[in-house]
């Protein structure tokens, strides 16, 4: 069985490819922004030992992290949809996306908090620091630095995992290809430029991580 | 909850079938592991580059677009595939990538003078590695492994899209039909549901990691006095 690879096709679909490309960028970053957020605010309750909202932050993180994301997407799209809440397929993946990648940051940045040494935080206790400055002023921009990697890891997946969208009907990257598939079948040339592209993607942002972490060790180095 | 109650047997054996490819995916990824990630620690560099290539590359497409290739890319070479099929493949050349990630570190765990002893004791090279260097490898990465399990548990959810009849497949089966049926949407009921089972049985396999990683250290511990770090490879989340 001979199949004639056609660099040609690909060129042809460039720009639906690029809509699908722009459109998986678009929620990615969107999520990765909330995702951010919520991280840092759920580290810093669980670092302040809030009563209720710490146990609350810890179940959130725990469960989320021990679900498959799909059902997750489903569970917000359909389910929510199912009570009342209807969502559009960009928002329900921005909301997905960013609850789940918000549950590992929240391990990432507390990480970091954890790695702040004892020292400063008596020191900060003998200046009289409320917990909230101590928050504020040492383990934020601390704490923040030190996770800053994991945090992009974190990001990386979540711009990987924006591709489980597709099953709720999202116009991104692989939606538009499996789109081509079923109409043209030109299975080979398709999925060769989305893998190019999640690849370079990944890649890229991978080795800045990478580079990131060097420049953030510096100061801490002999 | 009547809703979950009536297709309590479609769901069960929708669950059953997700473990069955969990295992059988756990011990192709297990295969698959063993030999990148000895070919990670390999003298070879082109072996090392290989291995390095294999998990890089499977590791970064989104596993989605890897189950979708596998299933509608496998008519090309003339063989038909199964959902179930596809999804074993997939899943366990994502899952080796993994777990090569995990014997690499396992092995780069032992101390190096382990290895120095055994050559200066003039052991050959493949007793060097089956009586010194994999018995202290191997242990190690037992914890991760289970967690690699926990992870393999969740990547099954995805063989619903290429139309595997798993656990979150029938969970889909049941919506639409009952959608169909009366009108009215259980998604978040049955859907919720889903989490809930999934969460009880990832979150016992992680009380279980936990359990062995203590046991792991404190038998380290007796023996040498130090517990050694438990390699912790940068995790996969799905």
């Amino acid at each position: 069985m001979s199949y004639d690879f056609s660099l040609e096709y690909i060129f042809e679909n460039a720009p639906l490819l690029l809509d699908g490309f722009l459109m998986t960028i678009w929620v990615s970053v969107i999520s990765i922004a909330i995702s951010v957020v919520i991280g840092v605010c759920g580290a810093a309750i669980r670092l302040l030992r809030i009563p209720v909202l710490s146990q609350l932050v810890a179940a959130y993180v725990h469960f989320i992290r021990s679900t498959p994301l799909l059902p997750q997407i489903f569970f917000i799209f359909y389910g929510l949809a199912s009570i009342g809440i209807p969502l559009s397929s960009f928002w329900a993946g921005v909301l997905a996306l960013s609850i789940w990648g918000g549950a590992y940051n929240v391990e990432n940045v507390r990480g970091g908090f954890l790695a702040i040494s004892k020292g400063l935080h008596e020191a900060a206790e003998s200046l009289a620091f409320s917990p909230f400055h101590y928050l504020w002023l040492v383990a934020v921009p601390l704490g923040v630095r030190v996770s800053l990697p994991s945090m992009l890891n974190t990001a990386v997946s979540v711009l990987k995992n924006s591709a489980y969208l597709q099953a709720i009907g999202l116009a991104e990257l692989t939606f538009v290809a499996m789109d081509k598939v079923s109409l043209e079948f030109r299975t080979l040339e398709m999925f060769a430029a989305i893998g190019v592209l999640y690849l370079g993607l990944v890649l890229t942002l991978s080795i800045l991580v990478r580079e990131l972490e060097k420049v953030l060790q510096r100061p801490f180095r002999p | 909850m009547d809703i979950i109650l009536n297709n309590l047997p479609l769901l069960w054996t929708g669950l059953l079938r997700t473990l069955e490819l969990a295992v059988v995916t756990l011990v192709g990824s297990t295969v698959i592991s063993v030999i990148f990630g000895l070919a990670g620690v390999a003298r070879s560099r082109v072996l090392r580059l290989v291995s390095m290539a294999y998990v890089e590359f499977f590791r970064d497409i989104p596993l989605i677009v890897n189950v979708l290739f596998v299933y509608f890319g496998a008519p090309l070479i003339g063989v038909s595939l199964d959902p179930f099929g596809a999804a074993t493949i997939s899943f366990s050349l994502w899952g080796g990538a993994n777990g090569a990630e995990i014997v690499r570190s396992g092995f780069n765990a032992v101390p190096r003078h382990q290895e120095q002893s055994a050559m200066a004791l003039g052991l050959k090279p493949w007793e060097i590695m089956w009586y010194v260097l994999a018995p202290q490898a191997l242990l190690p990465i037992i914890p991760p492994f289970t967690g690699l399990f926990s992870l393999l548990i969740q990547a099954t959810s995805l063989a619903s899209m290429v139309g595997a009849m798993e656990f979150f497949r029938s969970a889909q089966i049941i919506v639409e039909r009952t959608t169909m049926m009366t009108g009215f949407s259980p998604a978040f009921m049955v859907y919720g549901f889903v989490l809930l089972v999934y969460f009880v049985i990832c979150a016992s396999l992680s009380a279980l990691t936990k359990l062995l990683e203590k046991r792991l250290s404190e038998r380290q511990t007796r023996r040498r006095g130090t517990a050694a770090p438990i390699p912790q490879p940068a995790q996969e989340s799905i």
